[in-house]
């Protein structure tokens, strides 16, 4: 499920570096607010690493392995399953180049976001009833959702010449039968931990989100694919300059400053945008310097 | 479960050989660079690849990375190795594509290929000239939470140890079993141990935990002025960044 760099288009994969260094800040703070558990943290994302080393066999011939997302939702919350999830793929990136580096900002948000969120809530709304039922269906509908997703952002850019409808349909059938294993053995775990230490699992019902950041973050997941096809929609132009262009309107600036449209009026535009952005960040941080040293 | 534990450790190993290939790697260019500049260096070096789809520009960083790897005794042999694999599977997925016969269907496929064998080029050289502590204190150095840039560390470090704790635990069990099983014996007991390994794990991190708060604990950030070497190399990429602009 690990998208590799060239499979998504520039402007798709900073959206979802935004909208996960958005998930993955707040989950920092909030666990930095509950006593930040590092260690704890730290070894069971290695942990999940190494769990995903197994091959589970599936008859007929092939394999399978584990991925962990809404596992590592139910034992550690969903926060700090957040940052173990985030940990593992970080490392999976930049030791093994499993997954691109540009598109990490997607891959995080499909199997640390979307996988540890849906299947915590999933978990959380279906625990009364039967936790070996909740845990079966958070580890089988948190792996398919991520999946859908890694289609939809993989779908929607341009650079990937399979359509949406293909991309999406491919990787939610294949994953969805594949997530029933994910199922099985979420169910596995959770049931066998539940049996010998309770309080493992109890104990994460305090750092369940509050509404309002659970709405947000729900928000953000429902939407992202739209904001993704945004993002698709509007390139690397200004949003505004394309809707003028399709209302047919005309600019006519009463001045056009002194680098207008980010260029060198007689540079090549590549050049002028280079000198711009040097321009523009010695400016911002000379002001930032200046403001810390006689603010 | 026998085979479980055999396929695995077989699966495991040939992946886990990243860890290790610092020890021998051998000392070049790209080994003596600062790791701050080397991963945004990569950084650009992908985005650059993967923003276009004209052949040139994508040719200019393909050669340019194969370039990096050779200057830095890394050999081209060693990196094409380690990216053929993704590279076919990238090439695979889009292969159906060409059955439209048109010219540009095919310069399509090749291109795409090419442009995620030339980001795989990069990442790996990135990877075998830096250890991946470095590159932890160079995330420290450019600014990355500390609560983060810790945690991945301590991840990092207790990878090899939790894998061989879990091998321990399957094989435990595997030495007890007096019957081969059926399959649903293979998964029954395959997610006891699973669940066994994962109490281990918290009870583990209880003790890490404590031992860090008794000690305290330390991240190292990589700071200080760029040597000859790092100003030669960001001239190499700026020169890389200007030829990728003007053709």
């Amino acid at each position: 499920m690990h998208i590799p760099d060239g499979f998504l288009d520039l402007s798709i994969a900073a959206i979802f570096y935004l909208m996960t260094m958005s998930v993955v800040g707040f989950s920092l703070l909030k666990m930095s607010k509950q006593k930040f558990n590092g260690a704890l943290i730290g070894i069971v994302a290695a942990a999940i690493f190494a769990v995903q080393m197994l091959n589970w066999p599936i008859p007929g011939g092939t394999s399978a392995h584990f991925v962990g997302g809404a596992l590592a939702g139910i034992l550690l919350g969903p926060y700090a399953g957040c940052l173990a999830m985030t940990l593992v793929l970080v490392i999976q990136g930049l030791v093994f180049a499993d997954g691109g580096l540009t598109a990490l900002g997607a891959n995080i948000w499909n199997m640390a976001v979307v996988n540890v969120f849906v299947g915590y809530y999933i978990y959380r709304a279906l625990e009364r009833t039967n936790k070996s039922v909740a845990a079966f269906a958070a580890g089988w509908l948190g792996i398919t959702m991520a999946a859908i997703f890694t289609g939809m952002e993989v779908g929607l850019s341009s650079s990937f010449k399979y359509s949406l409808t293909t991309a999406v349909t491919v990787m939610g059938t294949w994953h969805g039968i594949l997530g029933i294993i994910e199922g099985i053995i979420t169910t596995s775990v959770v049931t066998y931990i539940a049996s010998m230490r309770p309080d493992l699992l109890e104990g994460r019902a305090e750092t369940a989100p509050g509404k309002m950041a659970y709405a947000a973050i729900t928000v953000m997941i429902v939407l992202s694919p739209l904001f993704a096809y945004t993002a698709e929609l509007v390139g690397y132009s200004e949003p505004l300059e394309n809707v003028a262009e399709m209302l047919g309107a005309e600019e006519h600036p009463i001045y056009e400053g002194l680098l207008p449209d980010y260029t060198v009026p007689g540079l090549d535009p590549y050049i002028g945008t280079i000198i711009s952005a040097v321009t523009g960040v010695a400016i911002v941080m000379g002001i930032g310097y200046g403001m810390r040293r006689y603010a | 479960m026998h085979e479980l534990i055999e396929r695995s450790i077989k699966e495991a190993s040939q992946y886990f050989q990243n860890f290790f290939i610092h020890d021998y790697g051998r000392q070049g260019f790209l080994h003596m660079i600062d790791a701050r500049i080397k991963l945004l260096g990569t950084f650009l070096l992908i985005v650059l690849a993967v923003s276009t789809f004209d052949p040139m520009k994508v040719g200019v960083i393909f050669v340019s990375s194969l370039i990096l790897a050779a200057f830095s005794r890394i050999g081209i042999k060693k990196v094409l190795k380690r990216i053929w694999l993704f590279t076919l599977f990238s090439f695979i997925i889009v292969l159906p594509l060409t059955l439209s016969f048109r010219v540009e269907d095919l310069l399509y496929v090749l291109l795409f290929t090419l442009r995620v064998a030339t980001s795989l080029i990069a990442i790996q050289v990135l990877i075998l000239s830096t250890p991946f502590n470095d590159i932890v204190y160079a995330m420290r150095g450019l600014k990355f939470p500390k609560g983060f840039v810790s945690t991945l560390w301590l991840a990092y470090r207790y990878i090899i140890l939790m894998f061989t704790e879990l091998m321990r635990v399957m094989l435990a069990r595997e030495s007890r079993r007096m019957t081969k099983g059926s399959h649903m014996d293979l998964w029954r007991k395959g997610g006891e141990s699973l669940g066994l390994f994962f109490i281990r794990t918290f009870e583990r991190a209880e003790r890490v935990q404590l031992a860090m708060r008794a000690r305290g604990e330390k991240v190292v950030a990589i700071k200080g002025s760029f040597t000859r070497l790092d100003k030669i190399y960001i001239l190499f990429m700026a020169a890389v960044t200007l030829w990728w602009m003007a053709i």
